[in-house]
């Protein structure tokens, strides 16, 4: 898992080490990886909600512009990869990522234009718009998934050059390569002055604009690139995770468990968008094995969801009340409490 | 004033420039009296601000009528007021928040219906809050550096990528950011994160950051507003030091008279949305006028006077 800091008061180089570290593990799981399975239902996964929360992130935890559409992101990435790939013939793999990226981002560019005016709660219900309207969408035109009946797509071969990504490990380290290089593009972005004005938005809208932030530009950039690594995400979805999607797959509770993601894992930090990823994708299997060890046959798939459902609810309650700032805070003060001279106190 | 904010040498317009010392005596005192008179001529044909018969109306009530009021270059100018005298909506139409029903604003050569509020930094001008606007998540080195975020001309992709012209302008901006902070003596507490500190060194990070764009014109709302007696010692120097040593001219809007009498050149009072007073602080501390409208409101305000 790759750790990425997202405050400034760690020092760049004990970060680079972690960063790389984290990096070295992630490609060295591979061989280690006993079975597909790890590979292809939780690390997999993994990645790609990891990565969705990142973008997501972006625009809610820095920007502080809430949104409830991120599975029409991730919908709107998987649908164009797979439009390019079957009507541009002969378009590298690469290329059909990114400008499937580009397009998810220039519909939220659109549906970021209400921010101007609308904020929180109101903003909110408005990126709904996008929910609603992608889902129908891709269930109306049968362009967009090729005239199948139910809108179903089914993912071309991974394919770079010469090189294919057909198994489960291929598959992963294709998600891992191209979702390492987006975050450490989005750190980048982050520290730079646009980063700083996403958050001096979030933090004081009409200083921010008092100072010269331009911020129907500073919003929309965030919404852009919020829907870009969005949409690379849902690419990964289909072509690296599912391999077959339809347009129910990405509806309103996809888009809110990248919502509890971010919560859990921690607003404003990128290291708690993958911790909590990998919280969401693995508390499941362990309530499961859990229950089944506790409750015996009691403990069938209804309850297991039910129970999934009021655990994740009650924490969600509990870290906004407790600790908005999610398990990357908690992270953060057992790490300085095992190690308190390394650390500058930041005293809360 | 030169707006570039680049490199040490701003900091120092003190200074004289290096050739006038070469130049013999008589020729320095010529030119000294040549450039006030210049700079005389000037300030009359463009005030650093200058207010024409501002109104301002909220459904029918009126919280500023007619006010004019006209801030010299390099002063430090004060208004001053009970609670609710209108001082705020004032700053804030100065500043494009509120646009006024009548009059208009001139900064210099430009005159405004509206100011528009996104250009403002282009114009030189910057403010202060009454209640703190620090950007709670950024450090108090990065807030300071948010002054200068309107010099920032690479996209995003360019900013990402660390192109040349990206690196320049960051790192012109970071070095003209902790020039300021060593300025106002916040060096200590330059990676904390600004909400996490007093009150009192907050309200120097909004003045650090106010500043580091070196404005033209600098608008203070309430700055000794909940602070201790000793910062309010301390940012009265602060605020003169801005416009001896950055050249900038200030005004501040305020409650305590007792501060403003000492630090301003010249004094307006506003009263129920009227200017009632312009003067110098001895001029208006005698205005009867001004001592009406004190001792008829908070009891206070009264005592903070005959101080």
């Amino acid at each position: 898992m790759a750790l990425l800091a997202s405050t400034k008061t760690n020092r760049p180089t004990a970060e680079t080490l972690w960063i790389g570290i984290g990096i070295v593990v992630a490609y060295g799981v591979v061989p280690l990886a006993g079975s597909d399975y790890l590979l292809d239902a939780v690390l997999t996964p993994f990645l790609v909600l990891a990565l969705a929360a990142v973008g997501l992130n972006v625009l809610t935890g820095y920007a502080g512009q809430v949104s409830l559409g991120s599975a029409a992101f991730l919908a709107v990435g998987a649908y164009a990869a797979y439009n390019l790939h079957l009507r541009v013939p002969g378009l590298p793999l690469l290329v059909d990522v990114v400008l499937a990226g580009g397009i998810a981002a220039a519909i939220g560019i659109v549906f970021g234009l209400p921010s101007l005016r609308l904020r929180g709660f109101y903003l909110a219900v408005s990126t709904l718009a996008a929910q609603f309207f992608v889902q129908w969408a891709l269930t109306k035109f049968g362009w967009f998934s090729n005239d199948n009946p139910s809108g179903v797509i089914d993912a071309p071969v991974l394919r770079i050059g010469s090189v294919s990504f057909a198994t489960a490990a291929e598959r992963y380290v294709f998600s891992l390569t191209i979702v390492v290089v987006l975050t450490l593009l989005t750190l980048r972005l982050l520290r730079s002055q646009s980063g700083r004005n996403f958050i001096a938005v979030r933090d004081h809208e009409i200083a921010a604009k008092v100072i010269g932030v331009p911020l129907l530009r500073t919003k929309l950039l965030a919404f852009g690139i919020s829907s870009f690594l969005i949409g690379v995400a849902g690419v990964l979805w289909a072509f690296a995770y599912l391999r077959t999607v339809e347009p129910a797959g990405f509806n309103l509770d996809r888009s809110f468990q990248i919502l509890f993601i971010i919560i859990i894992g921690g607003l404003a930090s990128l290291r708690g968008s993958f911790i909590g990823a990998a919280f969401i994708v693995v508390f499941p299997l362990l309530l499961s094995r859990i229950g089944a060890a506790v409750l015996g046959r009691v403990f069938d798939s209804g309850v297991l969801e039910m129970s999934q459902h009021i655990v994740i609810g009650a924490l969600i309650i509990v870290f906004l009340i407790a600790e908005p700032r999610g398990l990357i805070a908690l992270w953060d003060r057992a790490w300085s409490a095992l190690r308190p001279a390394r650390r500058p106190a930041i005293p809360t | 004033m030169s707006g570039i904010a680049t490199g040490a040498g701003v900091l120092r317009l003190e200074e004289e420039p290096p050739d006038e010392q070469i130049h013999g005596s008589t020729r320095e005192r010529d030119n000294a009296t040549e450039r006030r008179t210049e700079r005389a001529a000037q300030t009359l044909a463009n005030p650093a601000l200058g207010l024409a018969k501002i109104s301002l109306t909220f459904g029918g009530v009126a919280a500023l009528r007619d006010v004019d009021l006209e801030v010299a270059q390099g002063e430090i100018r004060a208004v001053i007021g009970p609670n609710g005298a209108g001082k705020s909506s004032l700053l804030n139409i100065v500043s494009g928040l509120y646009r006024p029903t009548r009059g208009q604003v001139q900064f210099g050569e430009h005159s405004f219906d509206q100011v528009p509020t996104a250009r403002l930094a282009a114009h030189g001008v910057a403010r202060t809050f009454q209640n703190l606007a620090l950007f709670k998540g950024l450090s108090v080195l990065d807030n300071v550096q948010m002054g200068l975020a309107h010099r920032m001309r690479a996209g995003f992709l360019r900013q990402i990528m660390g192109a040349p012209l990206a690196r320049r302008i960051e790192e012109e901006n970071r070095t003209a950011a902790k020039e300021v902070i060593g300025f106002l003596h916040l060096d200590d507490v330059h990676d904390r994160f600004a909400g996490t500190l007093p009150y009192g060194v907050q309200k120097r990070v909004e003045l650090a950051r106010a500043l580091v764009a070196r404005p033209k014109l600098l608008l203070l709302d309430e700055p000794f507003a909940g602070v201790t007696f000793a910062e309010k010692q301390e940012l009265s120097q602060h605020v003169r030091n801005a416009r001896d040593s950055l050249g900038a001219t200030i005004v501040l809007i305020e409650h305590d008279i007792g501060v403003v009498m000492g630090l301003s050149d010249r004094v307006a009072v506003l009263d129920y949305g009227r200017k009632i007073a312009d003067g110098t602080p001895d001029q208006v501390r005698a205005d009867p006028a001004v001592i009406d409208a004190y001792l008829g409101v908070a009891h206070e305000d009264a005592t903070e006077l005959a101080v």
